[in-house]
């Protein structure tokens, strides 16, 4: 940002200067080169805009939509970008990582049970043995790594953008999501005249956690049936949330907790392995299918 | 009172589902011919005669079984392909080793009970599943599912899943659980007190729920209610242990009479 320096000076600001004369610390300022380049508000606007603009148009169309950029959204865009999947998740939040940045109770630490730990590993995140069976990492440094190797495998990112509905084709097929901007939902529908827009892919992912919100979609339209979540049993829930993980309807996949509340799997606790590795199920079903297409 | 209301089979035939880690079945076979001198047999496992054409069938009868909501009574659905998948992974896995979906165990029975038909066995023989799947039975008194070791019947249905989760652990496991303390603490605080997976009782304990499904067999009422007595329906671990491992005698007076007769 660039800022006009003449006339500028303050009482009692100046330095000592060779020879005894008194400077300004400003006006010793403006003499040097700047730190930064100057630009105008106008071309930073433009940079935004043109970036986002751009971006946005490429990603109208992608191969694979992710609703919900938490830990198994994330790990499932991951795996399929690096093998040059076109991939964009949309994240209702203005932060993506969803829950993974902490554990239970709001401390930041998170658990993966035996073998998440290897998916630890391989994204290059510390994490030290608690018991036998089950690691721990810290939530911060899991989360960040998490989104870089998203980012770096080429995941492209619409947050601050809710769900709003599904796209269908052919056969009642899931081939996109209709979105909107998250604060336009925060108002009452009476008052905010913003219609949403849709977005197309070859394949919807739901990694909305425990609200499933696009099988809710097509619950509501009666597609199929959800059962909610059931009691908390850690130690089942995530060998069937992974068990389970897969294509849900035509063109949608479902990972992480979604897939609990889809098929009424024990509530699971605060470990996250199952979120990893479910999405890493996710990733293998839509390269499969790709494939096949 | 106890009394015979059908005839002393002529074999009991032992059958298995997944992974039943911790369980010796031929010892507990055994175990039942020498209590009941009947010959015992063991049948492996209860999907080894199913059909590559029918797998998709029963996958789809057990998915349909499910208990979606522990809280609500079952209502027969469409399962999910997922669900679907899901079960015949299962069926053609015989050490399938995840567990943790809840079934209404009378329609479980059922689909049980039209495979061992299926077989051309005679239901008329003893015939009891130990599966490591979880089942449960509507409590209309609370309404709502509650997980079980075993459900007597035609064929009986033991769980060693159950026998982990069904009798509750002592009471200060979950008071203190309720506190926050982590549960790999109280599994280790309170090791012994209760049987886990895999447990080296197993068998032991197991060898007196295959005695209830006999005597449910023979006498339409599986249980006693002397808790020294290894047909004692028990509800919490530590009465599980107790009746089938720390009694004053492994059967009670009135039932040991019944096996002299079983015996002739």
């Amino acid at each position: 940002m660039t800022q006009s320096l003449e006339g500028e000076g303050r009482e009692g600001g100046g330095v000592k200067m060779e020879g005894g004369e008194r400077k300004s610390a400003v006006d010793n300022m403006a003499q040097k080169k700047h730190i930064f380049t100057p630009v105008s508000e106008k071309e930073v606007t433009r940079a935004i805009v043109d970036g986002f603009a751009r971006q946005f148009i490429e990603y109208v169309e992608s191969d694979c939509l992710i609703i919900g950029g938490g830990p198994s959204g994330l790990m499932a865009g991951r795996d399929i970008a690096l093998k040059g999947v076109k991939t964009l998740i949309v994240e209702r939040n203005n932060y993506i990582g969803g829950g993974f940045w902490i554990g239970g109770y709001l401390m930041n630490k998170v658990t993966v049970r035996e073998p998440g730990q290897k998916v630890l590993e391989e994204l290059g995140i510390p994490y030290e043995k608690a018991v036998k069976g089950l690691y721990v990492a810290d939530g911060p440094h899991a989360c960040s790594k998490l989104i870089a190797a998203a980012c770096d495998a080429g995941v492209k990112f619409a947050n601050m953008t809710i769900f709003d509905d599904v796209v269908l084709r052919e056969g009642n097929r899931v081939c996109g999501a209709v979105v909107n901007w998250t604060p336009v939902n925060a108002l009452p529908r009476e008052i905010t005249c913003v219609d949403p827009i849709a977005l197309e892919a070859k394949f919807v992912v739901d990694s909305t956690g425990h609200d499933a919100c696009v099988v809710k979609k097509l619950e509501e339209r009666g597609f199929l049936k959800t059962a909610g979540f059931g009691a908390m049993w850690v130690d089942q829930s995530e060998d069937l949330v992974v068990e389970h993980t897969g294509e849900a309807h035509p063109g949608l996949i479902v990972t992480g907790m979604a897939v609990a509340t889809t098929y009424g799997l024990p509530r699971m606790g605060p470990t996250f392995g199952a979120m990893l590795l479910s999405g890493r199920k996710g990733a293998q079903v839509i390269l499969e299918k790709l494939k096949k297409k | 009172m106890n009394d015979f209301i059908r005839p002393i089979p002529s074999i009991i035939d032992l059958y298995e589902e997944g992974d039943l880690n911790g369980l010796n079945i031929s010892e507990l076979g055994q175990y039942l011919e020498e209590k009941t001198h009947i010959p015992f047999r063991i049948q492996g496992n209860i999907y080894k005669g199913i059909s590559k054409g029918n797998i998709q069938v029963v996958a789809e009868k057990l998915a349909k079984v499910r208990v979606r909501d522990p809280a609500r009574r079952y209502v027969s659905r469409i399962p999910l392909q997922a669900e679907v998948d899901y079960e015949k992974r299962r069926i053609q896995d015989p050490d399938w080793k995840i567990f943790g979906i809840l079934y209404d165990g009378v329609f479980y029975q059922n689909i049980i009970s039209d495979l061992i038909s299926e077989c051309g066995l005679d239901l008329g023989d003893c015939s009891i599943l130990f599966t490591n799947q979880l089942f449960g039975t509507w409590d209309k008194n609370n309404r709502r599912y509650h997980a079980r070791v075993s459900l007597y019947g035609f064929p009986s249905l033991i769980s060693i899943s159950g026998l982990v989760v069904a009798p509750a652990k002592p009471k200060e496991f979950y008071l203190k659980k309720q506190m926050g303390a982590p549960v790999e603490w109280l599994m280790e605080e309170y090791q012994g007190r209760f049987l886990d997976r895999g447990d080296s009782r197993t068998t032991e304990v197991l060898k007196g729920y295959a005695m209830q499904g006999l005597f449910f067999h023979l006498t339409g009422d599986p249980f006693c209610e002397d808790r020294d007595c290894r047909l004692f329906n028990s509800h919490w671990q530590e009465e599980v242990l107790h009746s089938q491992m720390g009694g004053k005698h492994e059967f009670c007076p009135w039932h040991e009479t019944i096996l002299k007769r079983v015996i002739g």
